[in-house]
């Protein structure tokens, strides 16, 4: 799994590893490991012929899920048969399509999030809620915005992309080069008009979503993302952002996805990883999950189908002042669409913006 | 074989198997035959790599930054050994302080440097403080930088220590008589330093500096932390192609590897054909 987050670590550390060892006798050894890396070491093992791997559940989604299934990487189905699958919430099209993509068994929810800005209430008291008046800040404040070069960035533009085409509806339905070119040629021409009046003048991008946020915290940036709308409250409660720091949603839209847990092809205990995966979807370990001061991450489950109890907890569940209000959330909420977008729009990202000088200077 | 010779060869054995299977994979999987996206014979990823502007920027900034902070550590290593080398108590400490940082990983320098140069940084707070510049971003941005300004000093910063002890031990083996025959025929402390100290230095340094260049060129952590996102230092290519998001360019990664690979070697070259060149002026 991804090992870069605090939070998350100790919760799957000093929450999940004890239960699962007292209640079913299995030992929980975390190894780091990400999407893209996830993909090359599986591809190795399966080129040296390695029947049995070293790796028995993987945190994925998107992406890595399509290049996993592409490759024939993933053991399944298995995913429907768990026991806790009939209290998910397979009616939201945010949890039961993986960037489009039918699970078919061979991923199992674990949680969901919606990007949201981030911004300092005492800096900032009247942010742009939309895309256009973003343009306007941006345009009326050099210097003080940017995004970063990974995937939190991407979600960025991917929801600019959205935004400017009148909404995702367009990109649905699988990947469509004439629709995708439209939709890039807006973004760029977007980006050509203000990245002059980005961080640096768009010359250089921080490399990833920690170095934005270290940056926002240290006042170089008045705005941080996140692919996580409630990774403000736990980062200010980790004294990593102002306390002054709050979340906000573009009324555009904004986009929400899941992640899943899947079993590679070679796991050496697959049936270890169905209980534990089944463990992590049961309502004790997903409102654990979803305390605030624990890690904040969306439920996957559907709180209707909870014994009363659970759905009691899960609705008492204290909603932090600086995190969007649910219903906001929901109503701003979009999918994500085919990963080739994902796939084509980072490419000429990187190739027609960051590696050419910015507009003014050409 | 004598007994050393054979001890060599099974050293030299051991060291050099892992490297060739290794070139081996990223050779054969550079031309499509194995690795990612494997499709049989291919130039397909060699022409990929080769026709992109970015991969030749990359190679030319990694080279140069490495360069001007290899060059950096050697004149500080220089100067430090000539300044520093009695056998007082303050050049003795001196001589101690200035290989500290040694034994700092280069993930660790790299945060340093970020702690320090950054645009909120130590150096910009404290000429904020003092009210040379109004506001600590007014100073000229040297971190993730075009020029790599950051990430040369840095570096420099953290070569300085190895070039040091090397300069240190020449000076004190070969050194002190020099000078002394210099002095005895009448040179002044500044024609001694410019025409026997520094000559002797510079020529016993340069196996090391151009090590060192090859650590800086093939350093990860720092360029990442430090570096520019264009043009992108080339580790940090390596690093993003290997996990594009498109599978079909990952493989363009072992071709990058092999002109890494490439540059490694002629520095290898280099630091023999440096050493024989200070060797053939020692035996003179």
């Amino acid at each position: 799994m991804w090992r870069g987050d605090p939070s998350i670590n100790r919760y799957v550390d000093e929450w999940v590893a004890p239960r699962v060892r007292e209640q079913y006798g299995i030992t929980l050894n975390t190894v780091p490991g990400e999407g893209a890396e996830l993909v090359n070491d599986l591809v190795v093992q399966r080129d040296a012929g390695r029947a049995r791997g070293t790796v028995d559940l993987i945190w994925i989604n998107g992406e890595a899920f399509a290049n996993l299934r592409r490759e024939h990487l993933l053991y399944g189905p298995w995913a429907s048969r768990l026991p806790a699958a009939a209290l998910v919430d397979s009616a939201s099209p945010i949890i039961a399509r993986d960037f489009e993509q039918r699970p078919d068994g061979y991923e199992s929810p674990w949680g969901t999030v919606e990007f949201a800005l981030i911004y300092d209430s005492a800096r900032t008291p009247s942010p742009p809620r939309s895309y256009a008046a973003l343009a306007d800040w941006i345009r009326a404040h050099p210097g003080r915005f940017t995004h970063d070069q990974g995937f939190t960035g991407l979600t960025f533009l991917k929801g600019l992309m959205y935004a400017r085409a009148g909404g995702v509806a367009r990109f649905a339905g699988g990947f469509d080069s004439t629709r995708y070119a439209v939709g890039r040629d807006s973004v760029l021409a977007w980006l050509a008009r203000l990245t002059p009046s980005f961080w640096r003048e768009g010359r250089t991008y921080p490399r990833d979503v920690a170095e934005l946020e270290r940056m926002f915290a240290n006042g170089e940036v008045d705005f941080a993302m996140s692919n996580n709308e409630n990774d403000v409250v736990t980062k200010v409660r980790q004294g990593i952002l102002p306390a002054t720091a709050r979340a906000l949603v573009l009324r555009d839209g904004s986009i929400a996805n899941a992640h899943y847990l899947a079993i590679p092809y070679n796991a050496p205990n697959p049936a270890g990883a169905m209980v534990v995966a089944d463990f992590l979807l049961s309502p004790a370990a997903q409102y654990e999950k979803q305390r605030p001061e624990v890690w904040a991450d969306g439920t996957v489950l559907d709180r209707t189908r909870l014994p009363i109890e659970w759905q009691r907890r899960f609705a008492e569940l204290a909603r932090d002042p600086r995190a969007v209000p649910d219903d906001t959330l929901r109503r701003y909420a979009e999918p994500e669409v085919d990963p080739e977008y994902s796939v084509r729009l980072l490419d000429d990202w990187r190739t027609r913006v960051r590696a050419a000088p910015a507009p003014h200077t050409r | 074989m004598t007994r050393d010779a054979r001890a060599g060869m099974v050293a030299a054995t051991v060291i050099i198997v892992p490297v060739v299977v290794g070139l081996l994979y990223t050779a054969s999987a550079s031309v499509g035959l194995t690795g990612l996206d494997a499709h049989g014979l291919s130039t397909a990823r060699l022409a990929r790599v080769s026709a992109d502007s970015q991969v030749w920027r990359a190679i030319a900034w990694t080279l140069s930054t490495a360069t001007a902070g290899a060059l950096l550590a050697l004149t500080a290593a220089v100067t430090l050994a000539s300044v520093v080398r009695g056998t007082s108590i303050g050049d003795r400490a001196a001589r101690w302080l200035a290989i500290v940082p040694l034994p700092i990983p280069h993930v660790v320098a790299a945060s340093l440097g970020l702690l320090v140069l950054g645009e909120s940084g130590l150096l910009a707070r404290w000429t904020a403080a003092a009210g040379w510049v109004s506001i600590a971003r007014h100073l000229p941005a040297i971190t993730l930088d075009p020029w790599g300004i950051g990430f040369t000093l840095t570096m420099a910063w953290k070569e300085t220590p190895f070039l040091a002890i090397v300069a240190f031990a020449v000076l004190a083996t070969r050194g002190a008589q020099l000078d002394e025959v210099a002095r005895t025929l009448g040179a002044g402390r500044w024609a001694t330093f410019r025409r026997v100290t520094l000559p002797v230095l510079v020529r016993a340094l340069a196996p090391a500096t151009i090590a060192a260049t090859v650590f800086i060129a093939g350093s990860f952590e720092a360029p990442i932390i430090l570096g520019p996102s264009d043009p992108l230092p080339l580790p940090v290519l390596i690093w993003e192609r290997y996990g594009d998001l498109d599978l079909a360019r990952r493989g363009d990664a072992y071709v990058l590897i092999l002109i890494a690979f490439a540059i490694g070697i002629v520095g290898a070259a280099a630091v023999s054909w440096a050493r024989r060149w200070d060797l053939d002026a020692e035996t003179r």
